[in-house]
């Protein structure tokens, strides 16, 4: 069994424990040299797809969003590319022997753009408002099983949790465990709807929610070379060809989203560089193992049978993606295991239905949501796929809105999607395990459950790439779920954009790395 | 015209924004999905979901929401949008300002282009020019804004050509040459509509009214050519086309949701389109009732253009 694992276990151990030493900042996110010898200055105009709604760091959910809370906040950790925890606001940490206890040294000297320095009060409070439901941050179900937070002194910070958890630092780098004033937490967090307050690279400038917003170079951000630009602006285009239309014709520089169908002629465009990157992002079909039919596993092997992984890469992410194996971990994640890949076997398929007791076939009806349009697309697919091995799928499409409130965590079969999360157990424990948040699938393994809770609580990477060894491989027999597709991540840029790269997650996108060389627009 | 009459008619329009606010409310009550689920998304656990439902005031009775909403709408407050948390009201204004601009331009555009379009096409009835003009006004009545925004975006604005920004706003005070710039194409496309619709309208009254006694008679008093078109023939002319114009309003302010959306401009039209989608009742209630208001106020306004132009009409 192959496994592919970013970092060996002498060095997991010393970034997961790191004692005591401080660590540079950017560690193991710039691989190339270059970085002291960046060009300052220049303004940068990067497209999103989609309206940043909320500047609450706490709340985001969308990746225009994301790019916001980067642009100006800064979290106790960061994810780098290898998906490892990098120093953020805090500079080390270690736990205990016992995995539930984790003790994190903050950075000396750091201010909020407000001029109010920050110290340890400051994220006791944050992660208070975190884990208050009424906050509705989507970072409460995933930091990981955090019961409280301490402040020792004003630069150290104890974590307690509620169960042993191996990749703490990791699950604290979460696109909205961002930090914020302990001050505004306490005067009422509606504040940060139309202000922003952190500690992050650049400060806000203007937000004007459906088309533009400007932040500039923080000029107090503790790391005084960063970042390189003296502006950024964050362009809304709610169309992709116009947003496609933008890059090529040099009024914007970075393009974060190029849709697979635009890719090769936005990518082979003279001035623009194309970005491609795997990611753990994924479609899957849920199938609801708590009710006929896929109360048996049988049904769900044959339907798992009767599918062409490799079709399906080529018809809904146009090639840009890899097949997947029924487990939502890919080559993206660490802790991936190589297992066989599934081919389609209708005769094997057709027999496990006989034996299933539906020798003449099964009706069913497929449910797809119309966001994004490839759900539907997977579901057409999967009709047409399907039936030479007796499946019968009828496919509903619903408005969003309608999915999410009447087939969402209710329906026994429907199609979904997914980003990739920054670890194996993010991803497991929070669609999975019994207890999962969003269990849709109602598998609920016993046997599955104590291989993830067991990795959770082993900082030994060789042990733990064990365990999830075999909860893939559980998941890869029972087909709780079928994952046929993931998806590369694609974007553009132009060629005077330097230091940026596409991160796996999607949510990630550094731009404090960035700077513009030769070629670059005079803009004011 | 009594001041009874405004009255009246102020009162009707507001008994009428009264009713649409209700039925928006009331077809937002029933569709799938709350600001919640919208909010949360796949990121939601039931208990998070309670937590914002709670904090929106979703879980309220449905009379206790409109009541709260009606009676801050009282005291101009339009609330609070349930996806930004910014105050609905001076999102709205912008965006309805933004729009506002780009119907006064097309209109612009169009009195510019449309009546002496129709004027030409009237004066040389049956030749060449009539006929051109006929076909182009019919081409632009029957294409549908999505269809002209695409050929316009396809010819202007294609980036091996650099006419035009594709898409975009820049406001006029940041930079005037770049905002007008970016304007183009959305005014351009909605007044084709308005041009094709509003020239053959002109040309229709006008060729009828030329054939009329009065203007023979002054043809036989003398006057120039010009003076009879202009002073006695147009005038009479461009009543009926006022009341076109006033129902083109309500027409444009449809066709602007279009345009706005495929140009990525961010008008009313695109905010209202964004908070339906994200089920924002305050953001939903403050569009409909804007857009209702200005179809209104439009209509109203073009009554009063008439009496203004022709005093034999009297309201009272």
């Amino acid at each position: 069994m192959k496994k592919i694992l970013p970092l060996d276990r002498r060095q997991f151990l010393h970034r997961a424990t790191l004692l005591g030493a401080a660590v540079g900042t950017g560690i193991g996110f710039q691989s190339g040299p270059a970085l002291a010898q960046s060009a300052r200055g220049g303004v940068l105009r990067v497209s999103v797809d989609q309206a940043p709604a909320r500047l609450n760091p706490l709340q985001h959910r969308v990746n225009p969003e994301y790019l916001l809370g980067e642009l100006l906040y800064s979290g106790l950790t960061r994810l780098g590319r290898d998906m490892q925890a990098e120093p953020d606001l805090a500079e080390s940490w270690e736990a205990n022997e016992t995995l539930d206890t984790w003790t994190f040294r903050l950075r000396q000297g750091v201010t909020f753009h407000d001029g109010t320095p920050f110290s340890a009060s400051d994220v006791v409070a944050t992660f208070e408002a975190i884990l208050d439901p009424a906050t509705g941050s989507p970072a409460r179900t995933n930091i990981g099983p955090v019961k409280t937070v301490s402040a020792a002194d004003d630069l150290t910070v104890v974590f307690h949790l509620s169960s042993p958890y191996a990749d703490l630092p990791v699950a604290l780098a979460y696109t909205d465990a961002k930090i914020v004033p302990a001050a505004i937490v306490e005067s009422g967090l509606e504040r940060l709807d139309s202000e922003a307050v952190g500690t992050g690279p650049f400060k806000l400038v203007s937000y004007e929610p459906s088309r533009l917003t400007v932040v500039e170079r923080n000029p107090d951000y503790y790391d005084p070379e960063r970042p390189y630009l003296d502006r950024v602006d964050v362009v809304v285009y709610p169309d992709t060809t116009a947003e496609a239309a933008a890059l090529i014709s040099g009024d914007t520089d970075l393009m974060l989203i190029v849709p697979p169908s635009d890719f090769e002629r936005v990518g082979g465009t003279t001035g623009i560089t194309p970005l491609r990157i795997p990611s753990g992002q994924f479609l899957n079909v849920i199938l609801g193992c708590d009710e006929k039919p896929f109360d048996d596993p049988r049904v769900r092997k044959a339907l798992s049978l009767s599918i062409d992984r490799e079709a399906l890469v080529e018809l809904v992410a146009e090639g840009y993606g890899t097949v997947g194996n029924d487990t939502p971990i890919n080559s993206a994640y660490p802790f991936f295991a190589d297992l066989p890949a599934k081919t389609p076997d209708y005769e094997a398929a057709r027999a496990l239905l006989a034996e299933a007791g539906y020798p003449d076939g099964l009706s069913l009806e497929l449910i797809a949501s119309d966001r994004p349009g490839t759900r539907t697309q997977l579901a057409v697919a999967l009709r047409e796929l399907a039936a030479p091995a007796g499946f019968r799928i009828e496919v509903q499409t619903l408005a969003h809105a309608t999915y999410l409130d009447q087939v969402w965590l209710k329906g026994p079969f429907y199609v979904g999607f997914y980003n990739m999360q920054p670890t194996v157990d993010g991803i497991m424990s929070l669609l999975y395990t019994s207890d999962a948040a969003w269990n849709e699938t109602k598998w609920n393994n016993a046997e599955f459950d104590r291989l993830i809770a067991g990795a959770r609580g082993t900082i030994d990477e060789t042990r733990r790439a064990e365990l999830y060894a075999q909860a893939q491989q559980l998941m890869h027999d029972e087909v709780p779920t079928i994952i046929p597709v993931f998806f590369d991540l694609l974007g553009a840029k132009r060629d005077y954009v330097e230091n940026f790269e596409l991160h796996p997650r999607g949510a990630v996108f550094r731009l404090d790395h960035v700077s513009l060389g030769e070629g670059k627009p005079q803009r004011g | 015209m009594s001041p009874g009459y405004l009255a009246r008619r102020f009162l009707t329009i507001l008994v009428t924004l009264l009713i649409v606010s209700m039925v928006v409310f009331g077809i937002t009550q029933v569709l799938p999905g709350n600001a919640a689920t919208m909010l949360l998304g796949e990121n939601a656990t039931p208990e998070q979901l309670a937590a914002v439902t709670s904090r929106l005031g979703l879980d309220r009775p449905v009379w206790l929401q409109y009541w709260s909403w009606f009676s801050g709408l009282l005291q101009g407050d339009f609330g609070t949008s349930l996806r930004t948390g910014l105050p609905v009201g001076p999102v709205m204004a912008e965006a309805l300002g933004r729009s506002l601009l780009l119907a006064l331009l097309a209109i612009v555009l169009m009195l510019v282009i449309a009546i002496p379009l129709g004027v030409l096409a009237a004066l040389r009835r049956g030749g060449a020019t009539d006929l051109g003009v006929s076909i182009g006004t019919y081409l632009g009545v029957s294409l549908p804004e999505f269809v002209t925004a695409t050929l316009v975006l396809i010819f202007l604005a294609h980036p091996s050509f650099g006419l035009f920004p594709a898409t975009g706003y820049v406001p006029l005070t940041e930079d005037f040459w770049s905002g007008l710039h970016h304007l183009a194409l959305p005014v351009l496309t909605v007044s084709v509509v308005l041009v094709a619709h509003v020239s053959r309208m002109v040309r229709s009254e006008l060729v009828d009214v030329l054939h009329l006694d009065y203007v023979r008679a002054a043809h036989l008093k003398g006057l120039s050519r010009g003076r009879i078109l202009i002073r006695h023939a147009l005038r009479n002319a461009l009543l009926p086309t006022i009341t076109i114009v006033a129902l083109d309003v309500g027409y444009l302010l449809g066709g602007i949701i279009v345009v706005e959306e495929i140009f990525a401009f961010p008008g009313i039209g695109r905010e209202l389109i964004v908070a339906i989608q994200a089920r924002d009742l305050p953001s939903i209630q403050a569009g409909a009732l804007i857009m209702a208001a200005t179809y209104a106020i439009a209509n109203l306004a073009a009554d009063l253009c008439y009496a203004a132009l022709d005093k034999r009409i009297q309201y009272a």
